[in-house]
C-alpha cells in the first residue's frame, strides 16, 4: 500500500488536476490555485524519492525551497491581481491584453 | 497500522479536495478545498517521515498562502461572481467555458497516458529501499544542511523573499493619477 508508486500516483493526479485548472479556468486567482497544486505535486515527489530511494535529506531541502518560492510567487501574483482589478474592474484573464499601467 | 490509516485518509482527503478544486463553481469554495488538499499533503509528508516539511507546509501554506488567496478572492469578487452566468456548464464565465474545459480534459488525459507509461518503467527500474517504521526527527539534520551544504540557496531565498515582499507592496499600492 505505502510504496513509492502510490506517492507518485498521488503526485501525478495533483499535477494533472493543477494543469487542468490552469487551462480550464479563466479567473486569474483560479490559475494561481492551479500553480500551487503543481508546485505541491513536485514537492511531494521530492520527499517521496528522498525517503524511498536516496538516504539523505536533500529532497526535504528542495521541498522547503519550493514552499518558500511558492509563498513569494503567491504574494507577487496576488499583488498583480489586485492591481489588475483596480484598473480593469475584472479578473477575467482574457481582459489582460496590455502590459502598460 | 496507524501509519496505514494516516496514509489512506490523507490520500483520500488530498485527491477528493483536489478534484473539488477543479470542479466546484464558487471560487471561494475552491480556495477552501485547496486548504483541504494542503492538509492532506501535510499528512502525506508525515507518513514519509518529513516532520519539518509537514509543519512548514501547514504554517506557510495554510497560514499564509491560502489566506492571501482568500483575501484576493474577496477583494476582487466584483461582477465576476454575479452577472456573467452564461456558459453551457452553468458556471460563471470566469470559471471557463466548454472549450477551455475540453482542452483541459484532453491535455489531462494525454498527460496521464504518457505518465503511466513512464511511471511503470521508472518504478520497475528504480531501486527502492526497504524501510521500517522508525521516524527519527529530521530537524537537526535539516538545520545542518541548510547552513552548510545549501547555504547559498538559503541566502538567495532570503533575498528573493525580501524582493518579493517589496515588489508586491510597490505593485499593489494605490496610485493617485489613475
Amino acid at each position: 500500500m505505502m510504496s513509492l508508486a502510490s506517492y507518485l500516483i498521488i503526485s501525478m493526479v495533483l499535477f494533472v488536476v493543477g494543469l487542468m485548472v490552469m487551462i480550464a479556468r479563466k479567473n486569474i486567482v483560479a490559475i494561481l490555485l492551479g500553480i500551487e497544486l503543481i508546485l505541491n505535486a513536485a514537492a511531494l515527489n521530492f520527499v517521496a524519492y528522498s525517503r524511498y530511494v536516496t538516504s539523505n535529506l536533500d529532497g526535504h531541502i528542495f521541498s522547503l525551497f519550493i514552499i518558500v518560492v511558492a509563498a513569494a510567487e503567491a504574494a507577487v501574483g496576488l499583488a498583480i491581481v489586485i492591481r489588475f482589478f483596480q484598473i480593469k474592474e475584472t479578473i477575467h484573464v482574457d481582459e489582460a491584453t496590455q502590459l502598460r499601467n | 497500522m496507524f501509519l496505514q490509516f494516516l496514509f489512506i485518509s490523507s490520500a483520500i482527503l488530498t485527491l477528493a479536495c483536489t478534484v473539488a478544486v477543479l470542479v466546484t463553481k464558487n471560487l471561494m469554495h475552491s480556495c477552501v478545498f485547496l486548504l483541504g488538499t494542503l492538509v492532506g499533503m501535510a499528512g502525506l509528508y508525515a507518513t514519509l517521515g518529513a516532520d519539518f516539511v509537514a509543519v512548514t507546509q501547514i504554517m506557510v501554506y495554510m497560514g499564509g498562502v491560502v489566506i492571501l488567496m482568500l483575501f484576493a478572492v474577496m477583494l476582487t469578487g466584483g461582477k465576476d461572481f454575479v452577472s456573467r452566468a452564461q456558459n453551457l456548464l452553468g458556471l460563471p464565465a470566469s470559471m471557463g467555458n466548454k472549450w477551455t474545459y475540453s482542452m483541459g480534459i484532453f491535455v489531462g488525459v494525454v498527460f496521464i497516458l504518457t505518465n503511466v507509461k513512464l511511471l511503470s518503467s521508472i518504478i520497475k527500474t528504480t531501486p527502492t529501499k526497504t524501510i521500517g517504521n522508525d521516524f527519527p526527527s529530521t530537524v537537526t539534520q535539516l538545520g545542518h544542511l541548510l547552513v552548510k551544504d545549501h547555504v547559498l540557496a538559503f541566502e538567495i531565498s532570503s533575498v528573493l523573499l525580501l524582493g518579493a515582499l517589496v515588489g508586491a507592496a510597490i505593485i499593489a499600492r494605490p496610485r493617485k493619477q489613475n
